[in-house]
C-alpha cells in the first residue's frame, strides 16, 4: 500500500490578509472616534431674576472690566492672585456668601473662567454670573 | 556567473508580529479611550485648574460655539427654541443638571444671553464645562 505524504504547507491554507485588513479597519475607527479628553466642570448658578443690578446685600461682586481688570466690591484690584486673597479673607466670616461675577460684555469665556477659578480655590461655593461689568 | 539563488518566499514574510502589534493597539484605544458622540459643531472649551472632574454627561449639555451658534441635544437652533427645548427636557424632572459646553471665545455677552434664556427656562444651576490647564 502506498499512502501519499500529507502536503507540509497546511497553513497557508486559510490566507491572514482579510483578517489583517478587519484588523486595520476597525483599529482606524476606534483612533478616530475615541476621545482622551479630560473633562471638568464648575458649577454656576444663572443670573437673577429680571436682570437685577443690585442683587443680595450680601454678596461679594467681583467685576471683570474690558481690559480684563478686576474690581471687588467696587475696589480695583491689582491682579488675580490679590483678588483670590481678599475674596478668601471676606469668605472667612461667612463661607456660604454668594460671589456675583459681572463680566463687562466683551470678555471672553476664558477670562470669566480664570477668575471663577480663583474665586473657587479662595473657597467661594456659591457663585454667580450676572450683567453689569461696567 | 552565478547568481545566488533567489530565496523560497518565506511563509509571506512573517506577519505575525504585525498582527500581534496591530491587535494591541486595538485593544488599547479600545480600552484606553472613551467613544464620543462627534459634535454639531467645534468647540474649545476654556481651561481651568479648578473644577470636580467629570464624565462628559450624555445628556442635558448645551453647546455655544465661538460665533454664537447654539446647539442642544444634538440640535442646532436659536436662543428662543432653545429656552422650549429646555424647559421640555427639565419638565420631566426638574432636577436634571444643565451642562454648558461653551468656547473660551465667546463673549460674556452671548454667555449672558444664553444663561439668561436658561433660567427664563426653569433652570438654577449650570454646570460649566472646561478641560484641564496644561501648566
Amino acid at each position: 500500500m502506498h499512502i501519499e505524504a500529507t502536503p507540509r504547507r497546511r497553513r497557508n491554507l486559510v490566507s491572514l490578509t482579510p483578517l489583517i485588513d478587519v484588523v486595520f479597519i476597525l483599529l482606524v475607527f476606534f483612533m478616530l472616534a475615541t476621545s482622551f479628553l479630560d473633562w471638568r466642570s464648575i458649577a454656576m448658578d444663572l443670573p437673577g431674576q429680571g436682570g437685577e443690578v443690585s442683587g443680595e446685600p450680601t454678596a461679594l461682586v467681583v467685576r471683570i472690566g474690558a481690559d480684563a481688570a478686576v474690581q471687588l466690591d467696587g475696589a480695583p484690584l491689582e491682579g488675580l492672585e490679590e483678588l483670590e486673597q481678599a475674596v478668601s479673607s471676606a469668605l472667612q466670616q461667612e463661607p456660604d456668601r454668594l460671589v456675583i461675577v459681572r463680566p463687562a460684555d466683551s470678555v471672553r469665556l476664558q477670562q470669566i473662567t480664570r477668575v471663577v477659578e480663583r474665586l473657587q480655590s479662595a473657597g467661594a461655593v456659591q457663585m454667580r454670573l450676572d450683567r453689569g461689568g461696567e | 556567473m552565478r547568481l545566488p539563488e533567489t530565496p523560497r518566499r518565506e511563509q509571506a514574510e512573517n506577519v505575525i508580529p504585525l498582527i500581534n502589534i496591530v491587535f494591541l493597539l486595538l485593544i488599547f484605544f479600545m480600552l484606553a479611550g472613551v467613544l464620543t458622540r462627534p459634535d454639531v459643531f467645534d468647540v474649545q472649551p476654556p481651561e481651568s485648574r479648578q473644577g470636580q472632574q467629570t464624565d462628559l454627561p450624555d445628556e442635558g449639555v448645551i453647546l455655544l460655539g465661538a460665533d454664537g451658534r447654539l446647539a442642544f441635544a444634538d440640535q442646532e437652533l436659536t436662543l428662543e427654541r432653545l429656552e422650549d427645548e429646555v424647559a421640555r427636557w427639565l419638565a420631566d424632572e426638574p432636577d436634571r443638571r444643565l451642562t454648558l459646553k461653551a468656547d473660551a471665545d465667546v463673549s460674556a455677552d452671548r454667555l449672558l444671553d444664553v444663561m439668561d434664556r436658561l433660567r427664563d427656562a426653569g433652570a438654577d444651576r449650570l454646570m460649566l464645562l472646561t478641560n484641564p490647564a496644561e501648566y
